[in-house]
């Protein structure tokens, strides 16, 4: 834009821009997708409460994955290890609970740090060696999911717990599993949707209210010149991935004690997904721009659309080939001001 | 004034041009004419409408009131393309390269030579040594773009557009980042561009290059056309009233102050080459500088000034050997991080690049090197940071519409009035500014001498890199010269000429 | 010279207007059938509604599965039959199930991933008082109308045997076991075990867990030949496993030394392979399509039935295959 341009911009009032911001865009696509649901209802089951609620179940654990994912997106990197991370804490999550009966305060705290670990270790080579985010993360995407195959050794962590005879011992399942799995303000919403609305005010927190989000979106949009202008980039970062792999571990924990057990092939391609989430609410992949509010809208958009086409029983082929379709329209809607 | 051959042949008219962006004219009756074989110069301040009316003529702006007339035919183009294929090639002053591909690929980006399908790189990577041959160039064609100073790239982009035929050439600002020895090619290659009748539009800030090019001067102001005259004519003081509307009698308002204590002493820096070469980029240099003193560092192109600064302010790391005193106490350069909070500012050559985030807005971008003034215990505190971006805006007359408007939506100067505020919210003792007033038009120019003068005078000390000699000898109070890392020359600002600086920077040791 | 053409807010709109045009379309002729032109357009509208929740159609037998029921659904116009494929997610098939349920469905039928994490899903759906019929894999508890599956042991002990006949009672065998953590697996495992226990001779050399994949199968059998001179008969616990095993033969010119048994016998996978000579016995693992059917017609019409119903099995060999395979006894 000129400067001609820019002075002509002294004139127009600024409530004309809130249709081409990028919180309208994305909502448009969401509205489309909400509207594609009250157009084929299923006879009448998008009207119901607890088709609402069920989808917000099922996307919530993708959600846990976008907040990270978010805020590394905006600092101009990626994250391509969440979904093994996240099996990886699933299986330790079952493992601590179930077999070794440790306390759930003390097993939550370990995930957490087990997933702050790996995601700060990724950080860290990519901040101190230069190497490529893509490359970091989809070597730890391996070596989480190999250490997730190698502590399980290759099962399924569940309640059926192996003894030293090679018979099956069937345990409780431990109450953090039934809690978190339960429903909440009678029956209207799940606590695994409470958790990502949690994960959610503490990404804004990070993102809009603490100088350290305003150091990713620098780093972001110029990392030189955030660098030049005294922003720690290296910490920065590494902590960015550590909060990622945070994330990854509470939502490893939600889908350990949704699927009842420890998988250590939990979790396939959701990385997928939440990038998916993250691009479609309009934060861009070469950082600097978007908001987790963008995000939320980015989540409920596939997540509606999953739901619309679970309900009318739409087969697999097709579904496959109408995500696609939606997420280009919606990522072409988006597109306006560079 | 490069060799008159005007034959009088009007190759392009423009006449009654009326553009505006939503509702707000830009641009109302402008009118522009030029001569097979002139340089014609298109002045005006930033903001004035020269950019837009090159971009209606490019092509670029196709929804535009007027007319265009090409060698008398009316023309009307549909599109960039149009524009091109009827013979218009535009230099831009945003560089539009890639620096991961290589020279010869960059020339011919777009227009790619092919053999049926296949690229015909043979002939590609000929053509343009042969092109780079003729501005006397000489360099390797097949290196990445991106490994070469930003002089270089700028000439590169001037070969581009010189790589197709072409009648009508349009050079925005092609010299901001050339060193004067590139200066004078590319006024060799705009002499034989003159001699084989193809007309140029050449939009400059700089002064002595208008008058030392111009055939003819056309100047605009806030949209309109104010006038046209042989630049014989057109004296300077005038040329400016009719761009400013006011007469700027003191183009470089210094004030000298007293100088104080030392507030920068340097003894032997000595820095190894960031880019690997095997010389070091600064060689045992020494200097010092005092409160309320701007000392200038001439240099050309290698001479290692920039490095220097950034070498102080940490950018490399602390890779330097020597020492240096800041405020009489030890100060080592590490990281950008520890020089801010020892008070050591760097404006770097390139704000673009380097010194705005582009995507964020005004007040994010004058808050962010000094950041934690801001946010106690972490938290930020946007009302604190509205305040200072306000209070900036009023010290420094910065022209925009909203404080919450991107900072790429702004001109030149306004953006490199934000990247100053920037850094004078971390209370600088030293300043290093280098090429504060590249890109940057004649009204704002001024107001930042204004600013270095108020600065001086509250104590700062300011190093001050420029290649614009005028400038560089009008605002200085001492002038040291370097050439390829060492100190070649010192002098007070009375016994400077650009003679003498000339000398020492091309190697003469005067010391 | 495509910057051209895609330039301009205009035709980014049109394009995605386009799509979703497009898309809209296909949903309309697809899945959600509120059209009453469907196999009921005889006037009859359906009466009841079937939910048959399959856990992955990635898998053959489970597409047969569905095959069968669909062919035996269309015989009976009064019910129609919706598919939810879960794609291998148990939260997946969960979620199917809830909309199942809140779609009021008058008959469950459903194939579940994993058992644990399914039971209490079909427990609400039974409490509601929708009939559910569980099909080849269990869940936990007693809370469903009935369990329609063969029997793993029975199938794994009829192939033992057959083994120990077909190998004149010695034998180096190789077993490539299904995913251990499933309890099919673990059946015709131990069944097969119990089929064997009497014959000393033979000596299970190599075993390894293929996971019921052709792929994997195929690497464990290529590790087995490189380790072991002599092998003399290969049992994998599905057909697919024991075609993988057998192409590794065939890579290194083996195949014709070695016997090759697997389970499933799918009309045309299993029986084919019987057919071709690529195998030389395949055990059916009937897929109680049909079964489930005819039960959910009884159920549906007020008629109690069995809590437990065990699906019969066959054996198919080279010499009567043509004639429909021969059924195992107790």
């Amino acid at each position: 834009m000129t400067k001609e341009e820019s002075s002509a911009k002294l004139t127009k009032p600024s409530s004309e821009h809130w249709f081409t911001s990028p919180t309208a865009r994305a909502l448009g696509a969401l509205t489309i997708v909400f509207c594609l649901g009250l157009l084929f209802n299923a006879d009448g089951a998008f009207y119901k409460w607890g088709t609402h609620r069920d989808m917000l179940r099922a996307v919530s654990v993708y959600g846990i994955l976008s907040c990270g994912m978010t805020l590394v997106i905006i600092s101009g990197g990626i994250d391509l290890s969440v979904a093994s991370i996240l099996a990886l804490t699933a299986v330790f999550f079952s493992l601590f609970t179930i077999h070794k009966g440790i306390s759930t305060p003390i097993a939550i705290l370990a995930c957490l740090v087990i997933g702050a670990l790996c995601g700060m270790f990724s950080g860290a080579v990519i901040a101190r060696f230069r190497i490529q985010p893509f490359i970091a993360t989809l070597a730890m995407m391996v070596f989480a999911r190999g250490m997730a195959k190698w502590v399980s050794g290759g099962q399924k962590i569940s309640t059926a717990v192996q003894q030293s005879d090679g018979t099956y011992k069937y345990v409780n399942v431990p109450q953090i599993f039934n809690f978190i799995n339960s429903k909440v303000l009678g029956d209207n919403i799940t606590v695994v949707t409470l958790i990502f609305a949690v994960c959610l005010i503490i990404s804004w927190i990070l993102l809009v209210k603490l100088r350290y989000g305003r150091y990713l979106y620098a780093i972001g949009g110029n990392e030189e010149a955030a660098r030049l202008s005294g922003v720690p980039v290296g910490w920065t970062k590494i902590l960015a991935y550590g909060m990622s792999g945070l994330f990854c571990a509470v939502a490893g924990i939600c889908q350990a004690a949704q699927e009842l057990q420890g998988d250590p092939e939990a979790g396939m391609s959701y990385e997928l997904s939440a990038i998916a989430m993250v691009v479609i609410g309009g934060t861009s992949l070469q950082g600097g721009r978007g908001g987790i509010w963008l995000t939320l809208i980015g989540v409920l958009t596939i997540g509606y659309l999953e739901k619309i086409l679970s309900i009318n029983a739409v087969g697999e082929d097709k579904r496959l080939m109408l995500t696609a379709a939606i997420i280009i329209a919606a990522v072409l809607l988006q597109k306006g001001k560079k | 004034m490069i060799g008159q051959q005007a034959n009088n042949s009007q190759l392009l008219k423009m006449t009654g041009i009326c553009k505006s962006f939503s509702g707000v004219r830009v641009l109302t009756d402008a009118q522009f004419e030029l001569r097979a074989g002139e340089v014609h110069v298109l002045a005006g301040e930033n903001g004035a409408g020269k950019s837009t009316l090159i971009k209606i003529l490019a092509g670029v702006h196709t929804d535009y009131e007027g007319q265009i007339f090409l060698n008398s035919q009316p023309v009307r183009f549909a599109s960039i393309h149009d524009a091109a294929d009827a013979g218009i090639s535009v230099i831009h002053q945003e560089l539009s390269l890639v620096p991961s591909m290589t020279i010869a690929e960059n020339i011919f980006l777009g227009r790619e030579k092919c053999r049926g399908l296949w690229l015909n790189k043979k002939e590609m990577i000929a053509e343009s040594r042969k092109l780079l041959a003729e501005t006397g160039l000489d360099i390797d064609v097949t290196q990445n773009l991106g490994s070469y100073p930003l002089s270089i790239q700028q000439m590169v982009e001037i070969c581009k557009a010189l790589a197709f035929d072409c009648r009508i050439i349009v050079m925005d600002e092609p010299t901001s980042a050339l060193t004067d020895v590139e200066v004078e090619k590319l006024f060799t290659i705009v002499g034989k561009l003159k001699k084989s009748g193809c007309g140029i539009i050449y939009i400059s800030h700089k002064m002595e290059e208008i008058y030392r090019i111009a055939d003819r001067i056309t100047v605009l102001r806030d949209g309109q056309f104010v006038g046209t005259a042989a630049a014989e004519e057109l004296d300077r003081g005038k040329m400016v009233k009719w761009m400013v509307g006011r007469e700027l009698n003191q183009q470089f308002p210094r004030h000298k102050s007293a100088p104080g204590q030392a507030r920068l002493k340097v003894t032997s820096f000595t820095l190894p080459d960031p880019a690997g070469k095997p010389m070091p980029a600064v060689n045992n240099v020494s200097f010092d500088v005092r409160s309320g003193e701007i000392l200038g560092i001439a240099g050309l192109q290698g001479s290692g000034n920039s490095e220097l600064l950034n070498g102080i302010f940490g950018t490399y790391g602390s890779s330097a050997h020597g020492s240096c005193e800041l405020d009489s106490r030890p100060y080592k350069p590490t990281t950008p991080a520890n020089a801010i909070s020892r008070g050591i500012s760097l404006l770097t050559n390139d704000r673009k690049a380097n010194g705005l985030v582009l995507g964020m807005n005004i007040v994010h971008n004058v808050t962010l090197a000094a950041l934690k003034k801001f946010s106690p215990l972490g938290w930020l505190k946007p009302n604190s940071e509205n305040k200072a971006a306000a209070e900036q805006k009023e010290a420094l007359n910065l022209k925009a519409a909203s404080l919450k408007m991107p900072v790429d939506s702004l001109s030149g100067g306004n953006q490199q009035k934000v990247v100053m505020a920037k850094w004078i919210e971390t209370s600088p003792k030293v300043f290093l500014l280098d090429e504060p007033t590249r890109g940057v038009d004649v009204g704002a120019k001024h107001e930042i001498y204004e600013l270095m003068n108020k600065w001086t005078s509250a104590g700062l000390a300011i190093i001050l890199i420029t290649s614009e000699m005028p400038e560089l000898l009008a605002m200085s109070d001492r002038i040291i010269v370097m050439h390829r890392g060492s100190i070649t020359a010192e002098f007070d600002s009375e016994q400077a000429t650009q003679e003498k600086i000339l000398h020492a920077a091309m190697g003469a040791q005067t010391n | 010279m495509t910057t051209r053409i895609l330039k301009g807010r205009n035709m980014r709109r049109t394009i995605s207007l386009l799509i979703i045009a497009l898309l809209v379309g296909f949903i309309a002729l697809t899945g959600c059938s509120k059209k009453p032109a469907d196999k009921e357009d005889k006037g009859t509208k359906a009466k009841w509604t079937i939910g048959m929740s399959q856990c992955n159609l990635g898998e053959p037998y489970r597409v047969q599965m569905n095959a069968d029921i669909k062919s035996a659904a269309d015989k009976h116009p009064e019910i129609k039959v919706v598919y939810k494929d879960a794609q291998n997610d148990t939260l997946k098939q969960r979620s199917q199930m809830e909309e199942f349920i809140s779609a009021g469905v008058d008959l469950i039928i459903i194939s579940p991933k994993e058992a644990a994490p399914l039971t209490p899903v079909v427990a609400q759906a039974y409490e509601k008082g929708i009939p559910v019929i569980v099909l080849d894999r269990r869940v936990l508890g007693d809370k469903y109308t009935c369990f329609i599956g063969a029997d793993n042991k029975k199938i794994g002990k009829a192939a033992g045997k057959w083994i120990v006949e077909k190998l004149g009672g010695k034998g180096k065998v190789v077993e490539l076991k299904g995913l251990m953590t499933t309890p099919p697996a673990q059946e015709r495992h131990s069944g097969f075990l119990d089929g064997i226990k009497d014959a000393n001779g033979i000596e299970i050399i190599f075993e390894a867990d293929m996971k019921w994949l052709e792929p994997d199968a195929r690497k464990e059998m290529e590790s087995a030949l490189a380790r072991f001179d002599k092998i003399d008969l290969v049992y994998a616990h599905n057909d697919p496993g024991t075609h993988g095993a057998f192409l590794a033969a065939q890579a290194a010119g083996r195949e014709k030394n070695i016997i090759f048994v697997g389970i499933d016998a799918l009309p045309q996978e299993g029986q084919a392979y019987v057919k071709q000579g690529i195998m030389q016995a395949s055990f059916e693992y009937p897929t109680g399509g049909k079964k489930a059917i005819e039960l959910g017609l009884d159920i549906l019409n007020g008629k109690k039935v069995e809590k437990e119903v065990t699906l019969s099995s066959r054996v198919f060999t080279k010499d009567n295959i043509d004639s429909g395979g021969q059924l195992l006894k107790d």
